[in-house]
């Protein structure tokens, strides 16, 4: 588009050129084709849904009756629901806090120059460049309930009893192996993991980033000044680090309450409906029960959420840095 | 003498942080690793030792190697389509990111200079189109592909997919040209340059580091996307590895996880490798975009 | 994508170049840009060479991919190919995996286009309104073969709206699999449930527990509800209103919690469909509820020592009857939208009048919806499985037993309807179970409130008229 638009002003009739120069033109000029497109993409898909969620669609058919917000208030009364948006937002939590202090400890690594760093730092980014479906279906491996290679090596560890008793797990031992998958609260702790794997090297990146972006007279200052490591930790580079660890934040927190495919694979929500999330709710609510109106309106649910999220989350980054 | 000692301690207590995470991080790329050359009958074994190669009956030998087996990933590339699979991801992506930078960079540029407060608004505002939901979009969006025709073709996705990553490209961007000297420009238009001109000689080849972000970025966003693409299309061949995979080696009752796990690491190992060169422009980008 | 044949010509991606002028300049860049995917592209099936017959153009087609993956096989490269020359049609079958089928269905509900028909393997009956009333092939092909078999009728036939939302295909009879020299070994015999629940804790010690999951997935879905039947208990009466807060559901689901708590492992609660395969195929389970595929799969694992040890028998008595669900009931649907539909239901028609090769080569895991489909009957069948050469010599013979007297359709002593449909998909059994033998629910509390999220759904399908 901005080739074309160059062409046009090569082309060179004056007053056309003149208005080009003008940004009240301008901007809205370059501005127009990536709003035409998201507003035709996902613009009319999302009216098409917010619309669903106000009939009583079924999935063998296009359209239903208007029932107002009757879907929003029967999810909401479904205890499944409940559930699954308490589950959603305790992985969501759980994984930021594992992913921020992950990654600011390894960023800190990161940043110093040591051998290896080069092979140390490809390790690290793996996870991320490995598409999600497929290395889901890696850790199903991982947590099979026969095969398990973490079952295998606590085993031989003898540290089975210990993992055991740290989740509390009944019954559990070297015969009957703590299954990842079948257990709620290892399966909650399995689904933790593996987002947080997923999630902490683009995480490192961003904390990188936020790193080297800190000007080197504060470093040099700090040095001068004799601080100990934990005192310019705390007052160094904690603040400076704080708007770009929001911003870490703020992907995360998207990346991991918006998946679908992790839950989706590891438990298809279960044992039982232990470990269903906003997004495999409310495809089961909408494709697999057939309710397409009040999976649409499940699926909602998750979007003004994110948006307060999102909107705090750049305010936040914005004072934080101003300051 | 003590000069040394703590040269040493300061390198190996890098090592000491970095080591496990690092660990943990490759640990189930070993695995799939070690997996793929397994033989049924010593995976689908509990007597076998599982991090080597062990005989039909569980046994593990010095010399491993003898045990291994290349079917599983020979299989994978003379019994499914995998090849076109890798092809098509391939395709998409490089498409996608097209589109996104044709479509994000006047946009970003255009939020950063050219529009007053509401800029500000209108980027957060185009971000915030990158949390729909996604979820059940597909059913409405797969709707746009079938009125298109592009139903069971790579176009659809093609299509779809700049609907998340221009969002992010687009507010990206917008940071990264506000740390651009508006100086630069102006020099350019001094010189009787047009604004598109200046955009294009000028601004554009120092984004370099902000634009190889959204490359990144955006390529990664579209290996990583699985229901649009598994809905989209149908054929074989106009699958992507993340719905042709899942689709093609479980067959309900069998996982082949051998071939599974070759699926895994093949695109994973050298996009990881090209991720990693890139790293240090990237973080170039990052920095100047996302946080000002 | 069914169109006229005339002018249809077959460029070899795959893509007609009609296909190609429709996108337009879109298609102009394709053929450059995707040129040089064209040898790996899965092209349509046969060659025109029989121009001039009755049904033109093509015939798109999604289904499962098979659990007996040589049964795809034979099926995509000879049998669509001399059906498709024999009718000129082109046929193209796509094969996806067994879970994404209903959301692969709705995504072409929602885009009205798509395969001119799919097949499910459970009843589509929530997607009625969208697909074509099979009544008159339906009755074209009983003529020739008689009546079809009850499961068929039932998962197929809305009694509401007097309209076969479906094509019955096959059903697949779901045995017991159990290893003999274990159960020898522990002195009991898996034919009552009550004979399971006293072995299991013997096995379990053993090291060689019984598999009955309770999972999210397919196979725990179909045994649960099976395991019901034996309790006198179902999900609905004959009448099709919900019925399952009773006392056989409460004995079935003790059954479950005594034979977890005593015999089992939490594995049950993890499984994948895959799962219960692979932990009996690694010899670790005595005993699994499933289609042949483990028994196919123990004997091409080259274990033979497993494999002959692997017996086959119908699912054990309870208190009321021994009575099962089929593993999976294949059942063809056409759209509304569909491009090619006499073709649709021509092909459908051509193969369950020559199921007989289906049930070959489905190595006698498909059974036909018209017992006669295979010339001679059960009897035929039970001849044909009995000449397969694995040991246990003559096991799969006892599958037309299974199939005559131990088959039922989900949804007994119903029928299929929408509301069954959804509590199946929903996977709502499994999770009853695995609440109560977690012992997160008792076993009564467990049966009323599922009764009473039943209802509900009762109430919602009702609803849209569907029953």
């Amino acid at each position: 588009m901005a080739v074309a638009a160059g062409g046009l002003a090569r082309a060179g009739r004056s007053r056309r050129r003149h208005l080009l120069e003008q940004n009240r033109v301008l901007g809205p000029l370059l501005i127009s084709p990536a709003v035409l497109f998201v507003v035709v993409v996902v613009g009319v898909p999302l009216g098409w849904a917010i619309y669903l969620s106000m009939t009583n669609a079924i999935g063998g058919s296009l359209s239903g009756k208007f029932v107002g917000f009757d879907n929003f208030r029967a999810a909401w009364r479904d205890q499944n629901f409940r559930n699954a948006l308490e589950n959603t937002l305790i992985i969501t939590f759980a994984v930021q806090a594992i992913v921020v202090v992950s990654a600011a400890v390894l960023s800190n690594a990161l940043v110093r120059d040591f051998r290896g760093k080069w092979f140390v730092r490809l390790l690290i980014v793996l996870p991320w460049a490995a598409p999600v479906s497929l290395v889901t279906i890696g850790w199903l491996w991982i947590f099979d309930s026969l095969f398990s290679i973490v079952n295998w090596t606590l085993k031989e560890l003898h540290l089975l009893g210990v993992v055991c008793a740290a989740f509390g797990v009944h019954g559990c031992g070297a015969s009957n192996p703590p299954q990842w998958l079948g257990n709620d609260k290892l399966a909650m702790f399995a689904i933790i993991v593996v987002q947080a794997w997923r999630i902490i090297p683009f995480a490192v990146i961003i904390f990188i980033a936020g790193r080297s972006s800190i000007p080197t007279e504060v470093e040099d200052a700090v040095k001068i000044d004799g601080a100990s490591a934990l005192k310019k930790l705390w007052y160094v580079d904690l603040p400076l680090q704080l708007p770009i660890a929001l911003v870490a934040v703020l992907f995360g927190i998207v990346f991991t309450a918006a998946d679908f495919a992790v839950v989706f694979i590891l438990t298809h929500g279960g044992p039982f409906n232990s470990t269903q999330v906003l997004t495999t709710w409310a495809y089961t609510v909408g494709i697999d029960s057939g309710s397409l109106g009040e999976g649409a309106a499940i699926s909602l649910f998750l979007f003004p959420l994110l948006i307060a999220v999102t909107i705090l989350m750049l305010f936040f980054a914005k004072r934080a840095q101003v300051s | 003498m003590t000069a040394w000692l703590a040269g040493t301690w300061r390198r190996s207590s890098t090592w000491v942080i970095v080591g496990p995470f690092a660990i943990v991080l490759a640990f189930p790329f070993y695995w799939a690793l070690t997996t793929t050359f397994k033989h049924d009958l010593d995976l689908y074994n509990q007597k076998s030792i599982p991090y080597t190669y062990n005989d039909a009956s569980g046994h593990a030998h010095w010399d491993f190697w003898n045990y291994m087996t290349f079917h599983h990933v020979s299989f994978l590339f003379k019994h499914t389509e995998y090849p076109t699979w890798l092809l098509n991801t391939a395709i998409v992506g490089v498409a996608v990111v097209a589109i996104t930078l044709v479509l994000a960079l006047p946009a970003g540029y255009a939020l950063a200079r050219l529009s007053g407060a509401w800029g500000q608004m209108a980027g957060v505002g185009i971000f915030l189109v990158y949390l729909v939901p996604p979820t059940l979009l597909f059913l409405p969006l797969s709707r746009l592909i079938a009125e298109l025709n592009l139903q069971d073709t790579l176009w659809a996705m093609i299509l779809v997919y700049p609907s998340f990553t221009v969002p992010f490209a687009t507010w990206l961007l917008m940071g990264f040209f506000k740390t651009i000297p508006q100086e630069l420009e102006d020099a350019a238009l001094v010189d009787g340059c047009s604004r598109l001109k200046a955009l294009w000689r000028i601004v554009f080849p120092v984004s370099v580091p902000g634009i190889l972000t959204v490359v990144i970025f955006a390529f990664s966003l579209c290996v990583n996307e699985f229901i649009y693409a598994f809905t989209f299309t149908s054929s074989t061949s106009e699958r992507t590895i993340s719905a042709g995979v899942p689709n093609e080696l479980i067959r309900g009752d069998v996982f082949f996880w051998q071939s599974l796990m070759a699926a895994v690491l093949i695109p994973s190992i050298p996009l990881a490798l090209l991720y990693n060169s890139f790293l240090d422009r990237f973080i170039k980008g990052f920095t100047g975009g996302a946080f000002r | 994508m069914a169109k006229d044949g005339d002018e249809l010509e077959v460029v070899s991606s795959g893509l007609s170049r009609e296909d190609l002028l429709k996108r337009g300049a879109a298609g102009a860049f394709a053929v450059s840009m995707f040129g040089g995917l064209a040898e790996r592209a899965h092209a349509f099936a046969g060659p025109m060479k029989f121009k001039g017959r009755q049904l033109k153009g093509d015939l798109s087609i999604l289904q499962w991919a098979h659990f007996v993956p040589a049964y795809d096989q034979w099926l995509d490269s000879t049998y669509i190919k001399q059906w498709g020359e024999k009718n000129d049609v082109q046929v193209k079958v796509d094969h996806i995996n067994n879970a994404l089928l209903p959301s692969a269905a709705a995504a072409e509900v929602a885009a009205q286009k798509g395969h001119d028909m799919v097949q499910f393997l459970f009843p589509p009956s929530a997607l009625e309104k969208s697909t074509l009333p099979m009544n008159d092939i339906v009755q074209e092909v009983t003529k020739k073969l008689g009546k079809m078999t009850d499961v068929a009728y039932r998962s197929t036939y809305n009694p509401k709206t007097k309209r076969y939302f479906g094509f019955p295909d096959n059903y697949v009879p779901d045995p017991i699999q159990y290893r003999k020299s274990m159960w020898f070994n522990v002195g009991i015999a898996p034919n009552t449930w009550e004979n399971v629940r006293k072995a299991a804790p013997l096995l379990k010690k053993a090291g060689h527990p019984v598999g009955l999951g309770m999972s999210n997935e397919l196979d725990s879905n179909m045994f649960l509800m099976s395991l019901l039947y034996c309790y006198g208990s179902s999900l609905q009466d004959a009448n099709g209103n919900p019925a399952i807060n009773n006392k056989g559901t409460i004995a079935a689901l003790n059954l479950m919690k005594d034979i977890y708590q005593n015999g089992m492992s939490d594995e049950v609660f993890a499984w994948t469909a895959a799962s219960n395969n692979q932990a009996f195929l690694a010899g670790r389970l005595s005993m699994a509820v499933n289609a042949i595929s483990i028994a196919r799969s123990a004997e091409d694992s080259g274990n033979t020592a497993l494999s002959d040890d692997t017996w086959l028998r119908p699912i054990p008595k309870g208190s009321t009857r021994a009575l099962g669900n089929e593993h999976v009931m294949g059942i063809y649907f056409i759209w509304r939208f569909a491009q090619n539909k006499e073709a649709a239901k021509q092909y459908i028609v051509d193969q369950q009048l020559g199921y007989r090769n289906h049930f070959l080569q489905s190595k006698f895991y498909n059974f036909p919806a018209w017992t006669n489909a295979v010339k001679g009957g059960f009897k035929a069948m039970n001849k044909l499985a009995a000449a397969d050469k694995h040991k246990p010599l003559g096991k799969y013979t006892i599958l037309t037993t299974i199939a005559q007297r131990y088959t039922t359709n989900v949804g007994y002593p119903g029928f299929a309807n929408a509301a069954i449909g959804d509590i199946f998909n929903q996977s709502l059994i499994p999770q009853m179970f695995a609440q109560v033998a977690q012992g997160k629910m008792t076993a009564a509390a467990a049966a009323a409130s599922y009764q009473s999220q039943f209802k509900t759904i009762f109430a919602k399908w009702k609803g849209q008229g569907l029953l």
